[in-house]
C-alpha cells in the first residue's frame, strides 16, 4: 500500500525528472534551429521524433504520479 | 498576536498568492514540453515543406584573373555574404567565406605562407582547405565550390 511519505518522494523525483527531459526538448529545439537555418534537413524528423517522444515520457511520468496520488488519498480515505 | 493594522486595508498575502504546488509545477513543466514538442513539429514542417533551395550559380572571375600566388575577393551566395578566391603557387584553385569563424572579422590572404589571416585576433587558417592553424578559431572556414565553365570561374554552393 502507497504511504504518504513515498508519495511525496516520488512527487518530488518525477518532478526532476520531467524538468531533465524538458531541458534536453529546449536543446533539441535549439538543434533543429540550427539545422533548418544551415539547410540540414536531414536532422529535422529526428529531433522532431526525439521530442515527441521526451513529451510523451514527461505526460506518462506525470499522469503515474498524479494516478499515485489518487490512489493515495483512496486509501486515506478508507482507511 | 493581532494583525497589523494595514493588513486590514490591505488584505493581499504574497507569500500564499504566488505559492506554487509541486502538482502545479510538474504540470506546467509538462505543458512546456508540449509546447516545445509542437514548435520542434513546427520547425520541421518548415524545413520539409521549404526544402533547401539550391545553390545559386553565380560567376566570379576570368579564369585568368587570378594569377598563382593571388587572390581575389567576390561574394557569394548574395552580395552580403563575402568570400575569397586563392590560387595556390602551383595553380591550384580554393575559395572560401571571407568571415572569421571566430568572431566574424574579415580574414586576409598571407601569399607567402598560403594561409588566410584574421588581423581581429590574429587566427590563421590554411589557404588550401580552410582548417584553423593559429588562434582563437577552432572551425574551419565554410569552403565555396569553385568550377571552371570555358574561360570563367563560377561559385556553384557552399560547403560547411
Amino acid at each position: 500500500m502507497e504511504t504518504r511519505q513515498q508519495g511525496s518522494t516520488l512527487f518530488s523525483a518525477v518532478l526532476v525528472l520531467i524538468a531533465i527531459l524538458v531541458v534536453i526538448q529546449l536543446w533539441l529545439v535549439a538543434a533543429a534551429v540550427d539545422a533548418l537555418l544551415s539547410r540540414q534537413m536531414a536532422v529535422l524528423v529526428p529531433t522532431t521524433i526525439a521530442s515527441g517522444v521526451l513529451f510523451a515520457l514527461s505526460g506518462g511520468l506525470l499522469w503515474y504520479v498524479v494516478s499515485f496520488d489518487a490512489r493515495l488519498r483512496h486509501w486515506s480515505r478508507r482507511g | 498576536m493581532a494583525e497589523e493594522r494595514w493588513r486590514e486595508d490591505f488584505p493581499v498575502r504574497w507569500d500564499e498568492d504566488n505559492y506554487m504546488t509541486r502538482r502545479e509545477l510538474a504540470k506546467f513543466l509538462t505543458l512546456g514540453s508540449g509546447l516545445l514538442a509542437g514548435v520542434n513539429v513546427l520547425i520541421a514542417i518548415i524545413g520539409l515543406t521549404r526544402g533547401a533551395p539550391a545553390p545559386p550559380v553565380r560567376r566570379i572571375a576570368a579564369a585568368d584573373e587570378v594569377a598563382p600566388g593571388g587572390s581575389l575577393l567576390f561574394r557569394y551566395p548574395t552580395d552580403d555574404d563575402p568570400c575569397i578566391l586563392v590560387r595556390d603557387p602551383s595553380g591550384g584553385l580554393a575559395a572560401f567565406s571571407q568571415v572569421c569563424t571566430h568572431l566574424s572579422c574579415a580574414i586576409v590572404h598571407r601569399p607567402g605562407e598560403h594561409t588566410l589571416a584574421c588581423p581581429c585576433h590574429k587566427g590563421s587558417f590554411s589557404a588550401s582547405d580552410g582548417r584553423p592553424l593559429a588562434g582563437p578559431p577552432t572551425r574551419w572556414l565554410p569552403r565555396i565550390v569553385v568550377e571552371q565553365r570555358g574561360s570563367d570561374l563560377v561559385a556553384t554552393g557552399i560547403e560547411v
